[in-house]
């Protein structure tokens, strides 16, 4: 079983079948735990429950495309990696993808699964790296915060 | 009209009408394709699972002993292995599918008379313009009662996937194809509906003449009304259009039961 420090996967396709493979590839080959969606605003709403290290999702989904999904998870929650994965070798989406969404990879169908675990793996070192960096500056902040008022307090007391 | 198919112009006739049947296969096979990745996709992952599960049991069985752990894994392998072939299943039949609606669309050289189930017909051409339409087109079936009706089954095939695609054609953004079908008298009807941008009452009379299109003037375009409408003549039907600018089309083919008693409309 996960642990609650597992890192998380999430996987969003509109075809179930899509879906259902590649949770089923990252669950038999890698440790983390993979959450599975076929409606984009049901997998907005699980990340809005829990950390989510790695987003794949799917470029062709009614209602709301690939990119556009990316584009809200990267708004709410940039510290995760952004996986896009789509039918078309399409430059102009690739590109629209990397600029609006801040994608980390691309994704073509059908996709080779030793290449997938490994961009996988890399997005969450990256996503863990990201967090370091995260509680690092915080920790600076606080750090510098502190040593401003100590600053503060001994000009005072030698005036 | 048949006097518009000058003798002069029928060569350059029939290579536009080719040139236009290129253009609907180009534009077919890129959707088709797009259709076989999500199967395809699905089992080419999952058949390297079945190999990874194949590795991993063997590595289990190979010292002929299996221990606790050992038994918890393959325990875990199997489940998986149930899961896949779950998905295979449905990847299987949708490729299975897929097939069968292109056939309905091959063989030209064979075409016959046969007896055909025009739903069939239908559902093929819709299955093809799956990924045309997509997340922006809903498509309504109103489908009554048919008997099976004699046909050249291919032709009928093309008239269905010609007037469907210009009614997706038709919508620019989002929209609704209603498509209904009916007994009349001795007659079938089977009437396609969109609500797409509709045709000025200017042009209308003019839509089934041969390169008539409002499509630009690239080759091969706007002949599939023409088309459709050489296709079911000779099946001794009919095609009537109803239509407003800005208010959607229907087309409404209108087709014997029995090719034998052609024109009893």
């Amino acid at each position: 079983m996960p642990s609650l420090n597992t890192p998380t996967v999430l996987v969003v396709d509109d075809e179930e079948m899509v879906a259902t493979a590649l949770r089923n590839f990252l669950r038999f080959e890698t440790p983390y735990r993979v959450l599975a969606f076929t409606e984009p605003e049901t997998a907005l709403a699980a990340l809005g429950q829990e950390a989510v290290d790695v987003v794949i999702a799917d470029f062709m989904m009614p209602g709301m495309d690939g990119i556009e999904f990316l584009r809200r998870v990267r708004e709410s929650w940039p510290q995760t990696t952004r996986i896009l994965l789509t039918g078309y070798a399409d430059v102009e989406n690739a590109i629209r993808a990397i600029n609006e969404a801040g994608l980390y990879h691309y994704l073509q169908k059908p996709w080779n699964n030793d290449h997938l675990k490994l961009i996988v793996r890399n997005g969450v070192e990256r996503s863990a790296l990201v967090n370091e960096l995260d509680s690092r500056l915080s920790a600076l902040e606080s750090a510098n915060v502190e040593l401003l008022e100590l600053r503060n307090r001994l000009i005072r007391a030698l005036l | 009209m048949s006097d518009v198919f000058g003798a002069e112009s029928q060569d350059a006739l029939a290579d536009a009408v080719n040139a236009a049947k290129m253009a609907t296969l180009g534009m077919l096979v890129a959707g088709v394709a797009h259709e076989l990745n999500t199967p395809l996709g699905a089992l080419h992952s999952n058949h390297d699972v079945l190999k990874r599960a194949l590795a991993r049991l063997q590595a289990i069985l190979a010292d002929e002993t299996v221990d606790r752990t050992e038994l918890a894994e393959v325990r875990r392998i199997v489940a998986a292995l149930g899961d896949i072939l779950k998905v295979n299943d449905l990847a299987v039949e949708r490729l299975v599918q897929l097939t069968a609606s292109l056939r309905t669309f091959g063989r030209p050289d064979r075409a016959q008379i046969d007896r055909v189930d025009l739903h069939q017909s239908l559902e093929a051409a819709l299955s093809l313009l799956a990924h045309e339409m997509r997340d922006r087109i809903q498509v309504v079936r109103e489908y009554g009662a048919l008997p099976e009706v004699e046909c050249y089954a291919q032709e009928i095939g093309q008239v269905f996937m010609n007037l469907l695609l210009n009614a997706v054609q038709a919508i620019t953004d989002r929209g609704v194809v209603t498509v209904r079908t009916g007994t009349l008298d001795r007659a079938v009807v089977v009437s396609i509906s969109d609500t797409g941008v509709g045709i000025a009452p200017e042009v209308l009379p003019r839509i089934m003449e041969p390169g008539f299109t409002t499509r630009g003037r690239r080759m091969g375009m706007g002949l599939g009304l023409l088309t459709a409408k050489r296709i079911v003549d000779r099946h001794g039907g009919r095609i009537d259009v109803q239509s407003r600018a800005g208010a959607g089309a229907t087309f409404t083919v209108i087709l014997p039961r029995n090719l034998a008693t052609g024109g009893d409309t």
